[in-house]
C-alpha cells in the first residue's frame, strides 16, 4: 500500500492518532512520528510541517503537557505527555471515530 | 511595554521551536548513520526529509499567536477587500464620517482649549479674580485702588497673595524710531500669585518695587525674540520708556502671556507712591491665588468680612463698597463658553446624523449580502465571527473617515485662530494627543452607533432563511427601520436649520437697525500715553484738545473728537445718578449709562442734537447732554435742560455736570442693544488714551497716513496705533457672533445635504429590492404615476413625522440661543415655516427622482431576469 500523506489524512485525525501515541507514554516529535510510521506499519507518514503546529496548538488547548528533558542518547527533547483533559478528548474521538467507521464501512458494502 | 514584552515572547518562542526542530533532525541523522550513509549524506538526507525549517517556525509562531490577533487581521484583511470591490461606497462613507468626525474634534478642540484645560499656570484652580463694586448704586464691577488691594493682601486669611495690574501703551524711544509697546504696571507679588519665575536673569527686586526706587522691568520672549534677536545679554540693557530708562532684569517664558499676548513688559507699580494713596482711584485688575483647601465660599466670606472693617476704618469711601470673587479662568472664558457648547451641540448632532445615515447605507448592504453571509454560516463561522468581521468594516471606515476628519480639524483650528482673534486662549487651540484621542474615541462611538445595528439584523437569521430566499424576489416589505433612521435624520436636521434660522434672522435684523450714528467715513485711532500722566489731568486735557484741534485743520476731515468708548461696540458703564434739584421721583432710582465724549462728538458721529447745545469747545468742565431716553424716562413731565446731574456714588471720575442738551436715541452701547438712557459727560480726556473718532470725505483708510504725519508733528515722542475704520470695529466685535452663525448654518446645510442623500439611498434601494414586484404590477397595469406617488408620499408622511418631532427639539435650541438672539422672537413663525418649507420640498425632490428611476422599467426585461 502507498503511503497517505498530509492531504490525504482527515481533518482531525492526526490530532487523534497524536493523542493516542502520547497515551503510550511521554515522548518526543520526532518519536511521534517514528511510531505514527512503525505501527500504521508504513501507511501513515506525517510530515514535520503538519506534525509540530499540531502539536503545539494541542498543547495550546491544554490536552498535551510538556517538559524539557534528556533523550535515551542524552539530548535535550521536549517530551509531550496526555494530560488529564487529552485523555478524555481522546476517548471521545475514538468513540466517534469508531461510529463514523462503521458506518462508512456499512455504507460502501451495500452498494457492492 | 506591550509591544516590548511581546517582543520578548516571541523570541524566548523561537529559541524553543529551534532547539525542537534541531532534536528533530540529530535523531534523523542519526538513524542514517546506523544505517551505514557516511556523516556528509546523512546530514543531507535528514535535512531533505524534514523539509522547510523556516515555514515550520511560521507555523508554529502562528498557532501561539494569540486567536483575536489572528481574526482581527483576517477581519481588517476582508475589510480592506471589501473597500477595493465597491469603493464608492467606503468613499460615502468615508467622507460623511471624516466631515462629522472632523466638524466635531475641531469645535472639540477649540472647546478643549477655552473650556476644558486648565489655565497654564501652575495650580491654576487655585487663581480667582477679584473686583470691588458698589453695591449701593449697583455701578458694575470695577478694578481696584492699590491702597484697598494692599490692605485686602494685609487683613485676609484665605489667600497666599494678591496681586494686580494695569496695561498701558507707551513709547520706547531708544531706536531709531519710537516703537509703541503695551506695558503691564503690576502691583506687588506679581510672579508670586503666577507661580511663574523669568526664564532669564530674576524677578523684581524689593527696592524696585518701591518709590523712587531703581526702575526695572521684565519682558516678554516674544519681544525679547523680536527686538534682541534672543540674545541672553540683552538683560542688563536699558530702554527709554517715555521719558525713563529701565533696566531688563529679566525674560519672561514664552508661555507667560498675561494678561495677553500683546504685552511687552512688565514694570513694578509701586504701592508707596504718593499719587496711588487715593482710595478712590481703581487702576488693578486684580487677581488673587487661593491658599490650599481654601474653597471660593471661605475666600467670599473672608473678604466681605475685610471690607466691612475697612468700611469702618474709611466710612467716606468704603462703606458701601464689597469685594467680588470669580474663578480666573471663568472670567477669562466670559460668554464663549456658551457660544462653544451651543456649537459642540450642534456638530454633535450633526455626527449623530451622519451615523443614522451610515447606519441606513449598511442595512441596505447588509440586505444585499444576505447570501453571502448565509453562506459563511453553512460554512461554520459562528454568528460573533461574522458580527465581528462586520463590525471591522465599519471600523476600518470610521477610522479612515477619522484620520481624514483630523486633518480636516488641525485646518479648523487655524480657521479659528484667523477669525475669531476675541475669542479667548484661542492660541491654545491646537491639534495635540487630547484631539487624536478624542478622534479615534469618536471613530470607535460612531462604529457601535452606525455599525452595530445593521451587523445585528444582517446576522440574526443566520442559515434558516438566507440561503432559501433570494432577496431580489422580496415583495412590499414594508421596511419601517430604514424609515424611522430618516425620521431621526430629519428631526435633528429640524432642530438645526431652526437655530441657524433663529441667528440668521437675527444677523439680518441687526444688518437693518438703524444705529442712530452714522459709521461710515470714520476713522479711528489712539495715541499712547501713561497712566502717570492722569496726575495732571488738566495738562492731558489740554494736550488732547491740541491734537484734536489739529486733526480738525486737516483738509478732508469734517470734524474730530474723542471718546472713552468706541459707539456701537458693546460696552457697558451703568451708573446711578442723582440731581441736585432732589430726587425726581423718591422711589425710583435714577440710572443711566455713561459716556464721556469730547466737543465735536455729536457732529463727528452725526447724532442729532434735538434740544439745547451739543458739547461746547475750550474745557467744558461740567457739562453734560442726555439722550431722548433718559428724558423720556425720568423728565417726561418737565424739561431735562438746566438739572445738574452727579453720580450718587462717591467713587466716581464723573463731576457734577448741568445738562445743557438732548441728543437723538443712539444704539451707541452696542447696535444689538436698544438705546438705553443715556448721559453724555463732556469730558476730552476721560483717560489719558480715549479713542479718536475723525470723520473724513471719502474712505477713511486712504487719510490715515495723512493724520499719523499730522500727530507726529504735534506729539513727535508719542506712537500712533490701532489706526481702524470705525466700522472695521463693528465688524470685529461681532466676529464671534458672525462665526457661530456662518458655523451653524453650515452644520444645518450638511445635516440637509446628509437628510436628502439618505432619503435618495433609502428609495433608490427600495426600488431595486422591489424590482421584479414593481416590474409585475407594471406588466399586470399599474400606472407608473400612482407608484411614484406612493414612494413619494411616504417619504412625505416620515417627513412630517420628522418635522414635528423636530420641532419640539427646535423650541428647545431657541430656548438655548434666547439670550444671543437680536430683534427676532425665538418661536419666529417666519423661521419655523421656513424651515418646514425647505425640508418638505427636499424631502419630496430627493424621493421624487429615484422614484421615477424606480418605475422607469421595461416589465418584460425585468420578468426575463429570473
Amino acid at each position: 500500500m502507498p503511503p497517505i500523506g498530509k492531504s490525504d489524512l482527515l481533518q482531525g485525525t492526526l490530532d487523534m492518532l497524536i493523542l493516542k501515541i502520547v497515551a503510550l507514554g511521554p515522548v518526543h516529535g520526532y518519536g511521534i512520528s517514528q511510531r505514527i510510521r512503525q505501527i500504521s506499519k508504513e501507511t501513515l507518514q506525517v510530515q514535520q510541517g503538519s506534525l509540530y503546529p499540531a502539536l503545539h496548538r494541542l498543547e495550546q488547548r491544554g490536552w498535551l503537557a510538556a517538559d524539557w528533558g534528556e533523550s535515551d542518547k542524552g539530548r535535550q527533547a521536549k517530551f509531550y505527555r496526555l494530560s488529564d483533559k487529552g485523555r478524555r478528548q481522546l476517548a471521545e474521538e475514538q468513540a466517534s471515530w469508531q461510529r463514523l467507521s462503521k458506518a462508512v464501512a456499512l455504507i460502501l458494502q451495500a452498494a457492492h | 511595554m506591550f509591544f516590548d514584552r511581546n517582543a520578548r515572547k516571541k523570541k524566548f518562542d523561537d529559541r524553543g521551536f529551534e532547539s525542537e526542530i534541531r532534536f528533530h533532525l540529530q535523531e534523523l541523522i542519526d538513524t542514517h548513520l546506523a544505517a551505514g550513509m557516511s556523516p556528509e549524506d546523512a546530514r543531507r538526507q535528514a535535512l531533505l526529509e524534514f523539509g522547510g525549517q523556516e515555514q515550520v517556525k511560521q507555523q508554529l509562531r502562528d498557532v501561539h499567536t494569540p486567536a483575536f490577533l489572528h481574526t482581527t487581521k483576517t477581519n481588517l484583511r476582508a475589510a480592506f477587500r471589501l473597500m477595493r470591490r465597491s469603493p464608492s461606497f467606503a468613499l460615502a462613507v468615508t467622507l460623511t464620517l471624516a466631515l462629522g468626525i472632523g466638524a466635531n474634534s475641531a469645535v472639540f478642540s477649540a472647546m478643549d482649549a477655552v473650556l476644558l484645560r486648565p489655565l497654564p499656570f501652575p495650580q491654576s484652580a487655585q487663581l480667582v479674580s477679584l473686583h470691588q463694586y458698589n453695591f449701593k448704586d449697583k455701578s458694575p464691577e470695577s478694578e481696584l485702588a492699590p491702597v484697598r488691594l494692599e490692605d485686602w493682601n494685609r487683613l485676609n486669611s484665605s489667600f497666599q497673595a494678591i496681586t494686580g495690574y494695569f496695561t498701558a501703551d507707551v513709547s520706547e524711544s531708544s531706536g531709531v524710531l519710537p516703537e509703541k509697546l503695551t506695558v503691564a504696571m503690576t502691583a506687588p507679588r506679581f510672579l508670586e500669585v503666577w507661580g511663574v519665575g523669568p526664564e532669564l536673569g530674576r524677578g523684581f527686586a524689593p527696592e524696585e518695587e518701591r518709590f523712587a526706587g531703581p526702575h526695572a522691568m521684565l519682558i516678554s520672549n516674544r519681544f525679547w525674540r523680536r527686538r534682541f534677536h534672543a540674545d541672553p545679554a540683552a538683560v542688563g540693557k536699558t530702554l527709554r520708556i517715555d521719558a525713563l530708562s529701565y533696566t531688563i532684569v529679566g525674560v519672561m517664558p514664552q508661555s507667560f502671556a498675561f494678561p495677553d499676548r500683546d504685552v511687552d513688559l512688565w514694570v513694578p507699580s509701586p504701592a508707596d507712591a504718593p499719587q496711588a494713596q487715593s482710595r478712590e482711584s481703581t487702576w488693578f485688575h486684580t487677581q488673587g491665588r487661593l491658599k490650599p483647601g481654601v474653597t471660593l465660599a471661605e475666600a467670599r466670606a473672608d473678604l466681605a468680612l475685610v471690607q466691612k472693617q475697612l468700611g469702618q476704618q474709611y466710612p467716606k469711601t468704603d462703606a458701601d463698597l464689597a469685594a467680588e470673587i470669580q474663578p480666573l479662568k471663568q472670567e477669562i472664558v466670559g460668554d464663549s463658553g456658551r457660544s462653544l457648547r451651543l456649537l459642540f451641540g450642534s456638530v454633535s448632532l450633526l455626527l449623530l446624523i451622519a451615523c443614522m445615515n451610515i447606519a441606513a447605507l449598511l442595512l441596505a448592504r447588509a440586505t444585499s449580502r444576505e447570501q453571502e453571509i448565509g453562506i459563511r454560516f453553512s460554512l461554520g463561522a459562528s454568528r460573533s465571527a461574522i458580527l465581528s468581521q462586520l463590525l471591522t468594516e465599519t471600523f476600518v471606515l470610521a477610522l479612515a473617515g477619522s484620520i481624514l476628519g483630523l486633518i480636516l480639524a488641525a485646518e479648523a483650528s487655524r480657521f479659528f485662530a484667523l477669525f475669531t482673534k476675541d475669542l479667548p486662549r484661542v492660541e491654545e487651540i491646537t491639534l495635540n494627543w487630547r484631539i487624536v484621542v478624542y478622534a479615534l474615541a469618536c471613530a470607535l462611538v460612531t462604529t457601535l452607533a452606525s455599525g452595530l445595528f445593521p451587523a445585528l439584523r444582517a446576522t440574526r437569521r443566520g442559515l434558516r432563511h438566507s440561503l432559501s430566499r433570494s432577496s431580489y424576489t422580496q415583495v412590499a416589505g414594508r421596511n419601517p427601520l430604514h424609515w424611522t433612521l430618516i425620521g431621526i435624520q430629519i428631526a435633528l436636521a429640524v432642530t438645526l436649520l431652526i437655530g441657524a434660522g433663529l441667528l440668521l434672522r437675527s444677523f439680518q435684523a441687526m444688518g437693518r437697525v438703524d444705529p442712530g450714528f452714522e459709521a461710515a467715513h470714520i476713522l479711528t485711532l489712539r495715541i499712547s500715553a501713561s497712566w502717570a500722566e492722569t496726575a495732571d489731568m488738566k495738562k492731558v486735557t489740554q494736550r488732547i484738545d491740541r491734537t484734536l484741534a489739529a486733526l480738525r485743520a486737516v483738509p478732508g476731515v469734517e470734524d474730530a473728537a474723542t471718546a472713552a468708548f468706541l459707539p456701537g461696540v458693546p460696552a457697558r458703564y451703568q451708573t446711578e445718578l442723582k440731581t441736585a434739584e432732589g430726587p425726581r421721583d423718591p422711589n425710583r432710582k435714577m440710572t443711566a449709562e455713561v459716556r464721556f465724549v469730547s466737543t465735536g462728538y455729536f457732529s463727528t458721529m452725526k447724532i442729532p442734537v434735538l434740544h439745547g447745545q451739543p458739547c461746547p469747545g475750550g474745557s467744558p468742565y461740567g457739562t453734560a447732554l442726555v439722550n431722548r431716553s433718559f428724558q423720556n424716562s425720568y423728565f417726561a413731565d418737565t424739561e431735562a435742560v438746566g438739572h445738574h446731574l452727579a453720580s450718587a456714588s462717591a467713587v466716581s471720575i464723573a463731576p457734577a455736570a448741568e445738562i445743557r442738551g438732548i441728543a437723538g436715541d443712539a444704539r451707541d452701547e452696542g447696535l444689538n442693544v436698544a438705546p438705553v438712557p443715556t448721559v453724555y459727560w463732556c469730558l476730552s480726556a476721560p483717560s489719558p488714551d480715549p479713542y479718536y473718532l475723525i470723520r473724513v470725505h471719502g474712505d477713511p483708510m486712504a487719510m490715515a497716513d495723512t493724520l499719523r504725519r499730522v500727530i507726529h508733528g504735534v506729539e513727535p515722542s508719542r506712537s500712533v496705533y490701532d489706526v481702524m475704520p470705525l466700522e472695521q470695529h463693528l465688524t470685529d466685535a461681532y466676529a464671534e457672533n458672525r462665526l457661530r452663525t456662518l458655523l451653524l448654518s453650515f452644520f444645518a446645510c450638511t445635516a440637509v445635504a446628509l437628510v436628502s442623500i439618505g432619503i435618495y439611498g433609502t428609495i433608490s434601494y427600495l426600488g431595486r429590492v422591489r424590482r421584479r414586484e414593481l416590474g409585475l404590477r407594471l406588466a399586470l397595469g399599474a400606472i407608473p404615476s400612482q407608484i411614484v406617488t406612493r414612494f413619494v408620499g411616504q417619504s412625505i408622511r416620515v417627513a412630517g413625522f420628522g418635522c414635528a418631532a423636530g420641532v419640539v427639539l427646535g423650541f428647545g435650541m431657541s430656548r438655548l440661543l434666547a439670550g444671543t438672539l437680536y430683534g427676532v422672537s425665538s418661536i419666529d413663525a417666519a423661521t419655523y415655516l421656513g424651515v418646514l418649507g425647505l425640508i418638505l420640498t427636499v424631502t419630496t425632490l430627493a424621493a421624487l427622482i429615484p422614484a421615477l428611476r424606480a418605475v422607469r422599467l421595461e416589465p418584460t426585461c425585468v420578468l426575463r431576469e429570473e
